[in-house]
């Protein structure tokens, strides 16, 4: 890609910045709330997808991740009188430790056991947090004490998905990016190209913890109470799974697109039958694999709408 | 392999064949770090790379193909390029030599096409000029010839001499005599993981133990150049 188009890209996401810094302001609460959410999903979705999707490392446990940025924050907040946008800092450090030590063994794992052994990980950090309760008050969960408007977090959130969005991208169109891809196509060849798997692979996975432990500690800021079972749900790491799938894995734009696409329809319909969640979940996930295999942006770029690859 | 010892000259082409089964791939893959030997030594330098990482072995300037392409499938022609490491800094840099190899094997129109949609022969024109991104200097060529057309090959041969002139070092496994009696130096014959016989070609052609490992011990004279 010229270099232009990148600087016109960052100046679109500079806009679309703009825009939706202006927005909360013409906004009830319910629709702040509600772009808060979109946005804290593009922040998962993209996260998600730099080590499931260039690197093909699909993660099913990325919502620990989150649940640590949630209980960071939460717990520095209310037991040590933390200011909450300080304690993003720690969320963001502990996950990223987190992600180094989970990573380093449980990368050697190949395709479906890598899933599983993430999906231990998320079940045995919230069982930890919930036994642990002299730390995170255990099953009881954390109330915290709340001065912001709803300002202060919608802000934080955008920021976020900013920083987060220009970091994808950047990681999508470099080099870095390409060697991803190498592994995940085939990292017997990659090695043999000189790509240093395991360097590579940590340094996504940690790279794609961090955020999403700052959209959680917001989040926590945010809805002002945090259990263990609301924050390490399952259904968040489906959905972000789900998101970056629709949208198209391996992109920059998909994630973002899935997020924006699935938070909506699911605000618009379902949000009011919560049993229907996971039904509905489950039907998105079977017609997306049948249907759209590579998302929305592959059938753009079959089309011929977007060209094909990252790098040009 | 059991007891196995070569002896690649620098700058030469040296064929490395025998029947299937013999030990021909799982030799590059102990050369290349895919493998670990149980023991011995690689030495390439003066130094035994035997046991180290393929992206070591890489960096100190050996490369090589595989008998099924494996390029990039998801990834465009020139992703694949740009994929290798250990090349200048600077993008542009990488860019030229990419475009530069890419005109080479005539790949430059399909550059933003997806490697899986290529033909096989491209696939594999794809996998040798993304091997040489690095300008290394010893080139490991597995089954180079296999499942493409005569054209193809003789391009495929001119760009190996073409190397060879550089002063690269390149081992050729294959199963195709005529390519490696016509165009190998040295010729190293492995049967059942033992090395069975060495020489240039006129020497290995003639040779009793290699006419029977290919061909069964009843068969009188049969020439393995034909």
């Amino acid at each position: 890609m010229a270099r232009h188009e990148h600087i016109r890209n960052l100046v679109l996401l500079g806009m679309a910045g703009l825009a939706l810094a202006v927005l909360p302001h013409g906004l009830s609460i319910y629709f702040r709330s509600f772009a808060l959410f979109t946005m804290m999903y593009v922040v998962l979705a993209l996260s998600w997808n730099v080590i499931s999707g260039f690197t093909g490392y699909t993660s099913f446990g990325h919502v620990a991740f989150y649940g640590i940025g949630a209980y960071t924050c939460a717990i520095l907040v209310t037991d040590y009188r933390w200011h909450w946008l300080s304690t993003l800092g720690v969320a963001a450090a502990l996950a990223a430790l987190g992600a180094l030590a989970l990573g380093y063994p449980v990368l050697r794992l190949k395709g479906p056991y890598f899933a599983i052994a993430m999906l231990g990980a998320a079940e045995g950090t919230r069982v930890i947090v919930t036994v642990w309760d002299s730390l995170t008050h255990g099953g009881l969960g954390i109330s915290l004490p709340s001065a912001e408007t709803s300002l202060e977090t919608y802000y934080a959130m955008l920021a976020l998905m900013l920083v987060t969005a220009a970091v994808a991208y950047a990681v999508g169109h470099s080099r870095f990016g390409i060697r991803l891809n190498a592994i995940r196509e085939d990292e017997v060849a990659a090695e043999a190209l000189g790509i240093d798997a395991t360097r590579y692979k940590l340094a996504a996975f940690v790279l794609s913890a961090v955020f999403p432990a700052m959209a959680g500690g917001i989040q926590a800021y945010k809805v002002l109470y945090i259990d263990p079972p609301s924050v390490f749900f399952i259904q968040i790491t489906i959905a972000m799974a789900l998101m970056s799938m629709l949208g198209g894995k391996g992109t920059v734009i998909g994630p973002i697109l899935g997020a924006v696409v699935l938070y909506s329809v699911q605000e618009a319909t379902w949000v009011n039958f919560p049993t229907a969640h996971l039904i509905a979940y489950g039907l998105f996930i079977v017609l997306v694999a049948r249907f759209l295999p590579r998302g929305l942006m592959g059938l753009a770029i079959d089309r011929g709408w977007v060209r094909k690859g990252m790098v040009h | 392999m059991a007891g196995c010892s070569f002896a690649v000259p620098r700058g030469t082409i040296c064929g490395l064949i025998g029947p299937n089964g013999s030990g021909k791939t799982t030799t590059f893959n102990l050369l290349t770090g895919l493998a670990k030997p149980d023991g011995g030594a690689v030495l390439y330098r003066g130094e035994d790379i035997a046991g180290m990482k393929p992206y070591q072995v890489f960096r100190r300037g050996i490369t090589r193909t595989f008998q099924i392409t494996r390029i990039f499938r998801e990834m465009t022609v020139l992703e694949n390029m740009l994929s290798v490491t250990g090349l200048a800094a600077a993008e542009r840099i990488a860019r030229a030599r990419a475009d530069e190899l890419l005109a080479l094997v005539n790949l430059t129109h399909l550059r933003a096409e997806y490697g899986g949609r290529l033909s096989y022969g491209q696939q594999k024109l794809l996998e040798f000029a993304r091997a040489l991104m690095t300008d290394p200097d010893v080139i490991l060529l597995d089954e180079p010839a296999a499942g493409i057309n005569r054209t193809l090959l003789q391009h495929l041969l001119d760009h190996i001499h073409r190397l060879h002139e550089q002063g690269k070092t390149i081992v050729i496994v294959e199963h195709d005599m005529n390519v490696i009696m016509n165009h190998c130096e040295r010729i190293f014959v492995m049967d059942y993981g033992v090395k069975i016989a060495e020489g240039p070609p006129a020497a290995i052609q003639g040779d009793e133990r290699v006419i029977e490992a290919y061909f069964g011990r009843r068969r009188a004279a049969a020439d393995v150049g034909r």
